[in-house]
């Protein structure tokens, strides 16, 4: 961290200039022991503590021992635990450059990769269950673990920097980080290859300078401010591209910097001019706003340059962005369709053929409604004769060449190859779904129903109109003429009639994202030979195409999303936003059962419910504190008044916007979700503890300029009483802590009467718990 | 109402001199009295109007605050009242017209519409005082409940359908309560605007807006409970209004105290319509905190006055309303006595308290030897029961199942597992025994009576729930033999009950709830909401679970009978529930209900597409007519943009605050503010927390919130035009209403159902995405006298309307149909096998033997059977239909499929009450004559998509509807966000075949 040899560097400079102000020095010096002239006398013990050797050994003690508690036996459990499936394998990916599709954004697994790498993983082992073993693999899975482990354990000094920045004795700040440091969720969650130390470690950060950034706000526009300005963009966009949740984060930032703005906009504070609020805004657009998002763009930019070759995540993108991949199928095997080619077709999303026999549907369906009783038309699952289809032009074509390519919208038959029928659809409501038509054959030399026969090729991804239609990488859908419907398949099997085949139905719906198609094979031309090699670029090595940086983004992003918003399905240890904050349950990561070891996510429980009564405390004295003022009367100094309300009130809002949200969401909840908030409530519980043992905070701490109004400085009290309370609570926190430390570390394994003792709350869903309790 | 949170305006030290008048309450009143005595006119003259604005606005320039004595004072408290006398001749002229809007014809259509089908029904319940469950509170539905019983209503009438014809039901008089109530929602938005200090005009058109909004005519004309919640919220916003101009003038008066403990009523009675009632609480809730905060900012103030205001206000409008929630409650369950089919979603407790479900009392020991009926405690599945049917997977023995009903199915005799005395049959040693009571881990055997057989787990997987940690419970053994290992359970109690102390150390019945673990496999006996297929007469499923939830492996015994026992025994009983318990018990029920109305509907609508007035609903098609729910657009519209507008003003005006102008010192600015202000929190409150809900929502749930906007709209009209000449302003109004009432005119023929051509539908149709279907119309208005004449088969048409989604493809299979029956009726299907290539069908059909043989066998099976089978379906679905409760469904089915098999099985099944077999007689005679009409129309299947429609739509049934879907409800659910693109070829296309068919001649025509 840069900020703090800066800040010591800067130290003599001010003593020198700008020591016209008494104050101003106290400030600036405010580790140097020397300094502190407090009116009340302070204690030996206390003066060691505010000094800057007190507070240096204090914050290498608790470095220490986070270290210490992250690092103790990583190497345990030697399994794959919980979400190291997914996180293992796709660091994996990065390491033998394998295109892979995820929700969250690369920067916590590209890290993951280079761990990896640095250790010497050769990305062979996939993680592809949970429990599979890293020795017998041969993965160097210690090295990627202490990346998570590292950042975990820096995020207790920097908690204890945004204490001791925000003003709050060395006693608070250390009582802060050690609500982090002796968390049992915060080390369960950073001692596995999970992306949540990576964004809690950066979310802290964000923290961190935005802090220092508002400590500078009267030095606006000078070197440091935007120093600390870029600082916390920075920071914030590596949040952001750590994991999805991380764009919480941005939104706090934004929250914060809107009530900063807002400040400044009014006239009455300080009279400032539009100019001046125009400047300050564009600052934070182009500070927060737009030099975040190019940070963020750039981890995607790493991420596009490294994952080269084809991978498991090729399926999920556009055939433009598969063919920009070495070693992908449609790059490899897309050939140009000719007329009257014998074809399979198969369904993007269920994999199914289109496929027809000659049974008939029945004439009447179990709820009463009749069919037209034509030949059956469904997705088969298998390779078979019976998914063949020759494709008829419906225009005249030249005897050979490229004019009988068939190309982006062309109105085409398709003839079912064995009953020689052509494929039909018509306003009869199909079997499964009354909404949708039924798809049927008809006898190729009737042509009486010519124009139901009638299907056009619509490419998908907004193909220009003259684009070959090709095997493979052609998606497309196939629209009906007469009636506008496309062909459109569901996972819901028909009954025996048709032999639990899929049921294939017009969907009135030609927009629907899943009726999309795509050519598996050409089986014969029209010859009924193979096919000849019929390319356009007769390239010899297949060479990967290359594609806009921005459009690749764009289609990641958008496929992100969609993904995110759709992963709804139920999880047993989910749990809903309320349970949080009590640690009203945890979650299940790994269990052994001959050793009887488990890994159970849980907080120190004396620890969350400290921070969920500092946060009711502070809330309860703002809340007095409104009613009081609206009675005329002050209870609270006006300078730690301002305290309560800037800056914890921001810690508040950082609690607030990292939680509010999974109210409204309805994907899979899971209690690390809410570590971000436990850390900005741990927090705000050092500020409420700082307000109970003391009236007064070392004020005032931003960095003041020949401008700023004069104010009287003060210095924190907390006396012996708030070194015995931290040192007493500490104590119980480290008791309470290694009391839970085996369901953390996932050893030593426990007999079923020492779980039942470890479960503190009757809605911890342990395992192997004893028999005579009522849960299992 | 100031909102503007300006103390010093609450209450002037000293009237400022030269003002014509005093603080006294004496001028205060006779200021506008005298004023409009001496005009003759209907309301005060627009001159007198204009120069009282301006006179405040002089006093305001000198200090004289905006909101106070002069139109604060008495006059506005008793102001919906005492208006001048030609203000009330316009009054009641105004509700002569709304009269007139809302009545016109409120007979017609005489057969069921819309979710009349629901409130119908209820109305019906309460009378036969038969016990149902709804998502909405009561008191909306007692009111129609006492229009229908004042008119005679018998409660026969069963509501079955869309479209069913009125049969002795005086339905104009249930209507009328709901029609009555939205006239009166009229003037009570006149009477609002003016408390609100708005001008006479702006009130006009606001209340004549209300009148002519076509949205809220359709919806008070039918037996609908939106109606009511309209007015009640109007209600409680007059009441509160007058609450504020009172609390401006003097609190603590005698009517400062009506005003406020009324405004309470009125938001209890607001509450017990539905529970969208709660936004108005909210809307009521947040102005009172913020007169709260003002009063606390006024310094002079004592904390003592505050705390009377604080008390005051908490007694009137939290526990008035509460009490009043709670006495609709206690009024509903005094009704609701006997047993009916909303008894399944509520406890044994509460059951018993219903008359028909009582249980006499039984011992309350629990011994070997017992006979005993074992219950569910967590869900409402009922007792453990088997039946001599077996499992057709697994290990193909018998079934164990819940089921909800007394039977003597469910009765086992509890057996001693690890005694084997002399005989080694425990079922005969027990009686050599002493008596020896069930304890904590007793291993027991339950013996099945009726077929004696043991409840048995084994290592098979369940039915239904195929998972590892899961195994099938089944019923093994026969006569005589004493069962295996796998038949022991052990007792494990979970708690008993706090006043029998006996209940914790052995099993007591109806007190001590246990687990059931089983000796072997160590799992526990357990059910869950998952129903069984058909096979299991889609009873609850039984199974035997490793990671049991708690919650789901309770089971208590809810009888016993042991022959040792003496007859003096113990004996007890369901305790019964307080009215408190019965009360929260259902609020419960309600809510998780209303929690799982998340099925899709063909005209549901999410909230982002109401202001826009995007879509209605269709309430009811039948002969060329059609009643469509959709608002006046220019009302709407003009509400809306009103909403946008105090928006974008209101930011603005943040926003140069900020910089230091200093608008809100104009006191115009400041009324202006605090009136729109509460408007649109109103408007707000009752509009978005629509987002934040999940289940199926409708248009209509934007009726609240439109009329608050309405009234925004008015106070914005009220703002622009308050620097024009009164006689200017009035035309402006004039105009305005106009243009709303030809707005009405075009559409009204939806709202009426009234007689309507395609071209002028077609010309209605301003918006591409309002659905109303024009092909439904004649082409020409004169044959409505023909039409009429020469269509009988009336029943015909009104499939259009709920099947629109699947109504095109339905008619389009029977077209098919009758062209396949002339085409292909002599094919059977049978020469298509003979094309088949070998190799498709092993792979596909997956079916064990011969790949053709078996299909050949089951194609011709599906050929030969098609009618019957076809046939016997419509009679189930018919069946179940209208059963709207799982409970109730069970026992039909169970019945039904009882007698049909009766040659084989032994029908235990058809031991069941007698009631309930003749219930079910009654209904299969029914089906039986509805087939036969079937047959001759071929509606069938339309006329039943449309009963699923609606109990999809229904709010009561949902739950059991959804659990007993089948497979095409389920496939329609799916559909319908696809259908949104178009149901509107779709209803056009549908009308215009059944158009054709009937009249070939005018679609030609009108085609040339």
């Amino acid at each position: 961290m840069s900020s703090k040899g800066k800040l010591r560097q800067r130290n003599p400079q001010p003593e020198a200039s700008t020591s016209n102000y008494e104050y101003d020095q106290v400030q600036e010096d405010e580790h140097h022991a020397d300094i502190y002239t407090s009116p009340k006398s302070r204690s030996g013990i206390e003066k060691f503590f505010e000094g800057s050797q007190g507070s240096i050994i204090v914050v290498s003690a608790l470095t220490a021992l986070a270290f210490a508690l992250r690092f103790y036996k990583i190497s345990h459990p030697d399994q794959v635990v919980f979400d190291e499936v997914h996180f293992g394998k796709f660091a994996a990916y990065y390491i033998t450059h394998q295109y892979y599709f995820d929700v969250h954004p690369p920067l916590a697994k590209m890290l993951f990769g280079l761990a990896g790498w640095f250790v010497g993983f050769d990305g062979s082992f996939l993680f592809e269950n949970i429990g599979d073993s890293y020795i017998t693999n041969n993965v160097p899975y210690v090295g990627m673990r202490a990346l998570p482990a590292v950042l975990g354990s820096l995020t207790v000094p920097v908690v204890y920097a945004i204490m001791k920045e925000s003003g709050f004795s060395t006693v608070i700040a250390a009582f802060s980080a050690s609500l982090i440091l002796f968390d049992n969720a915060h080390v369960a969650q950073s001692r596995l290859i999970l992306l949540d130390a990576a964004l809690i470690f950066f979310m802290s950060l964000t923290i961190y300078s935005y802090v220092k950034f508002r400590k500078y706000r009267y030095m606006e526009f000078t070197l440091e401010w935007w120093t600390w300005l870029l600082m916390t963009g920075f920071w914030m966009a590596c949040t952001w591209a750590s994991k999805v949740n991380g764009i919480l984060t941005v939104f706090c930032v934004g929250v914060a910097v809107l009530f900063d703005l807002w400040d400044i906009l009014d006239v009455r504070k300080e009279g400032h001019t539009m100019d001046y609020f125009y400047s300050h805004f564009l600052a934070r657009a182009g500070g927060l706003i737009l030099w975040p998002f190019i940070v963020y763009l750039s981890f995607f930019w790493i991420h596009f340059r490294v994952l080269t070759q084809s991978g498991p995540g090729d399926t999920f993108m556009s055939p433009a962005f598969q063919e920009t991949l070495a070693g992908n199928e449609l790059l490899m095997s897309s050939h140009d369709i000719y007329y009257y080619d014998i074809l399979t077709f198969r369904h993007k999303d269920t994999k199914v053929f289109l496929h027809s026999h000659p049974d008939r549907y029945p004439l009447q369906y179990e709820d009463g409604r009749v069919s037209s009783q034509g030949q059956q038309v469904t997705g088969y699952g298998h390779n078979d004769t019976n998914n063949h289809w020759r494709i008829i032009p419906t225009k005249s074509l030249p005897e050979t060449g490229r004019g009988r390519i068939v190309r982006n919208n062309d109105v085409v038959q398709l003839l079912h190859m064995p009953t020689n029928t052509l494929l039909l659809t018509h306003d009869v409501a199909s079997p499964l779904m009354p909404t949708n038509q039924e798809f049927t054959t008809w006898a190729r030399d009737d042509y009486t129903r010519h124009n139901d026969t009638l299907f056009k090729i619509q490419l998908a991804w907004d193909a220009p109109e003259n684009e070959p239609f090709k095997s493979k990488s052609g998606y497309f859908k196939l629209i009906h003429v007469p009636t506008k419907v496309a062909m459109w398949t569901h996972p819901k099997t028909l009954p025996d009639w048709a032999f639990k085949q899929q049921e294939i139905n017009g969907n009135k719906n030609p927009s629907e994202r899943s009726a999309i198609w795509y050519v598996e094979d050409i089986i014969a031309d029209q010859y009924n030979d193979e096919p000849a090699d019929r390319d356009e670029d007769q390239r010899p090595v297949k060479v990967p195409k290359s594609m806009n940086f921005f459009k690749k983004y764009i289609e990641l992003q958008l496929l992100m999303f969609q993904h995110n918003a759709g992963l709804t399905a139920s999880h047993p240890y989910a749990s809903g936003p309320l349970n949080w904050p009590f640690m009203i349950s945890g979650i299940s990561f790994w269990t052994d059962n001959d050793t009887q070891k488990q890994i159970y996510l849980v907080g120190n429980i004396i620890g969350w419910w400290t921070c969920v009564v500092g946060l009711s405390v502070f809330v309860g004295i703002i809340a007095a504190d409104l009613l009081a003022r609206r009675r005329a009367m002050d209870p609270i100094p006006d300078s730690v008044r301002n305290r309560l309300w800037n800056n914890t009130g921001f810690f508040l809002i950082v609690w607030g916007v990292h939680y509010a949200p999974f109210f409204l969401m309805n994907r899979q909840l899971f209690v690390h979700h809410y570590l971000p908030s436990h850390l900005a409530s741990a927090l705000i519980a050092g500020s409420v503890l700082n307000f109970i043992l003391s009236d007064t905070i070392n004020y005032p701490i931003s960095y003041a300029t020949s401008k700023t109004r004069l104010r009287p400085s003060q210095y924190a009290d907390t006396g012996f009483k708030g070194l015995a309370t931290v040192l007493g609570y500490g104590l119980v926190l480290f008791m309470m802590f290694i009391y839970i430390a085996p369901l953390t570390y996932g050893t030593p394994g426990l007999t079923g009467e020492q779980v039942n003792s470890k479960r503190l709350l009757s809605t911890w869903t342990l395992h192997f718990a004893a028999k005579k309790t009522h849960d299992s | 109402m100031s909102f503007s949170g300006n103390v010093r305006a609450r209450r002037p030290a000293s009237p400022p001199a030269g003002l014509s008048h005093s603080s006294g309450h004496s001028t205060n009143t006779s200021v506008p009295s005298s004023s409009t005595d001496k005009q003759s006119q209907r309301f005060p003259h627009p001159r007198e109007e204009h120069l009282d604005a301006d006179a405040r606005r002089a006093a305001a320039s000198k200090g004289f605050g905006p909101a106070s004595a002069r139109h604060g004072g008495k006059h506005f408290p008793t102001g919906g009242i005492s208006v001048s006398s030609g203000e009330l001749k316009l009054l009641f002229a105004i509700v002569v017209v709304a009269c007139a809007v809302r009545m016109f014809r409120l007979s017609k259509p005489n057969s069921v519409v819309f979710d009349e089908v629901h409130f119908g029904k209820f109305a019906g319940k309460y009378i036969k005082t038969q016990y149902y469950v709804d998502v909405h509170p009561p008191l909306a539905k007692l009111l129609i409940t006492l229009a229908g019983w004042l008119f005679g209503y018998d409660g026969n009438f069963d509501f079955k359908d869309i479209g069913k014809l009125y049969e002795n039901v005086p339905y104009v008089a249930m209507r009328m309560l709901p029609a009555g109530l939205g006239v009166a929602t009229v003037p009570l938005a006149y009477l609002t605007l003016r408390a609100l200090d708005c001008r006479a005009s702006t009130a006009l058109m606001g209340s004549l807006f209300l009148t002519f909004e076509n949205g809220l005519i359709t919806q008070s004309r039918h037996i609908l409970l939106d109606s009511p919640l309209v007015f009640f919220t109007a209600l409680t916003i007059f009441l509160w209004t007058g609450f504020c101009n009172e609390d401006k003038h003097k609190p603590f008066t005698t009517s400062w105290w009506a005003w406020l403990s009324l405004s309470g009523l009125s938001l209890g009675a607001v509450l017990s319509c539905k529970w969208v009632g709660l936004f108005t609480y909210a809307t009521i809730g947040f102005h009172t905190v913020f007169q709260l905060w003002n009063l606390l900012g006024d310094l002079r103030i004592t904390p003592r006055l505050w705390m009377r205001h604080f008390i005051a206000r908490a007694i009137c409008l939290i526990l008035i309303p509460i009490w009043f929630y709670m006495a609709i409650f206690s009024i509903h369950f005094a009704i609701l006595q006997n047993s009916g089919d909303g008894d399944g979603f509520m406890s044994s407790e509460f059951q018993h308290t219903l008359k028909g479900r009582g249980m006499a009392d039984t011992f309350a020991d629990v011994a070997i030897g017992s006979k005993v009926t074992i219950r569910h405690l967590n869900t409402q599945g009922g007792y453990l029961h088997s039946h001599a049917h077996n499992y057709p997977t697994g290990s193909k023995q018998q079934q164990i199942t819940l089921y909800p009903h007394r039977d003597h199915n469910n009765e086992f005799l509890l057996l001693n597992a690890t005694q084997t005395g002399a005989s080694g049959d425990p079922a005969v040693d027990w009686l050599a025994e002493d008596i020896s009571y069930v304890t904590s881990g007793a291993r027991i055997k339950l013996r099945h009576i009726a077929t004696e057989k043991h409840v048995h787990s084994h290592d098979h997987r369940p039915p239904v729930s195929d998972v590892d940690f899961q195994n099938e419970v089944s019923a093994y053994g026969l006569k005589g033999f004493i069962g295996d290992a796998n038949d022991d359970w052990i007792v494990e109690i979970y708690e008993g009950d706090k006043r029998d102390k006996e209940s914790h150390k052995r099993v007591r019945t109806l007190r001590t709830h246990f687990r059931l673990r089983h000796a072997l496999q160590g799992c526990y006996l357990f059910s869950h909401k998952v129903k069984l297929p058909e096979w299991g007469y889609e009873q609850q499923e039984v199974t035997c679970n490793k990671n049991a939830v708690m919650a789901n492996s309770l089971w208590f015994v809810e009888t016993a009978t042991n022959e040792k026992l003496p007859a003096d025994a113990p004996k007890v009983n369901y305790r019964r529930p307080g009215f408190l318990s019965k009360f929260w018990e259902l609020q419960k029920v309600m809510w998780t209900t209303n929690a799982g109305l998340t099925d899709r509907h063909t005209y549901d609508s999410r909230p982002d597409s109401w202001p826009l007035l995007r879509r209605g609903i269709n309430f009811w098609v039948k002969d060329h007519h059609q009643i469509y729910l959709i608002g006046n657009p220019l009302v709407w519209y003009l509400s809306t943009l009103a909403v946008a507008a105090y928006i974008a003003v209101r930011g603005f005006l943040i926003l140069r605050a900020k910089r230091g102008y200093r608008d809100f010192d104009n006191t115009k600015v400041v009324k202006y503010d605090s009136l729109c202000g509460f408007f649109f929190m109103g408007w707000s409150l009752h509009y978005f927390p629509f987002y934040l809900m999940q289940r199926q929502l409708f248009l209509h749930h934007y009726f609240p919130a439109l009329y608050f906007a309405v009234l925004l709209s008015c106070g914005v009209f009220d703002l622009l035009t308050s620097s024009l000449r009164p006689r200017i302003r009035l035309q402006i109004a004039v105009v305005i209403i106009l243009l709303a009432i030809w707005n009405f005119w075009i559409l009204s023929p939806l709202a009426y159902g009234g007689d309507w051509t395609r071209g002028k539908c077609e010309k209605a149709k301003w918006l591409k995405t309002w659905d109303f279907g024009c092909n439904e119309f004649h082409t020409d208005i004169a044959q409505y006298n023909i039409a009429i004449a020469s269509t009988p088969q009336k029943s015909s048409v009104p499939a259009s309307f709920a099947t629109a989604v699947d109504g095109n493809a339905n008619h389009a299979a029977k077209e098919s149909t009758s062209a396949i029956s002339n085409e292909n009726k002599a094919e059977p299907g049978k020469d298509a096998f003979e094309g088949r290539p070998a190799d498709e069908v092993p792979v596909s059909s997956g079916a064990p033997g011969g790949p053709g043989g078996v299909v050949k066998q089951e194609e011709e099976k599906v050929v030969s059977t098609v009618t019957k089978e076809g046939e016997k379906e419509k009679e189930e679905e018919e069946k179940k239909g209208p059963v709207s409760a799982p409970a109730a469904e069970d026992k039909v089915e169970e019945l039904k499929t009882g007698e049909s098999r009766k040659e084989d099985v032994k029908s235990v099944e058809a031991e069941a009450p007698k009631e309930a077999v003749k219930e079910a007689e009654v209904k299969t005679g029914e089906v039986k004559e509805a087939a036969k009409e079937d047959e001759k129309k071929e509606e069938v299947p339309v006329v039943k998509e449309d009963e699923k429609k609606d109990s999809e739509s229904a709010t009561s049934s949902s739950s059991s509807a959804s659990s007993s879907s089948t497979s095409t409800e389920a496939a329609e659910t799916e559909a319908a966000p696809k259908k949104a693109a178009g149901p509107l070829d779709q209803v056009e296309m549908e009308a215009a075949k059944v158009a054709e068919e009937l009249y070939p001649e005018a679609v030609a025509g009108a085609a040339a």
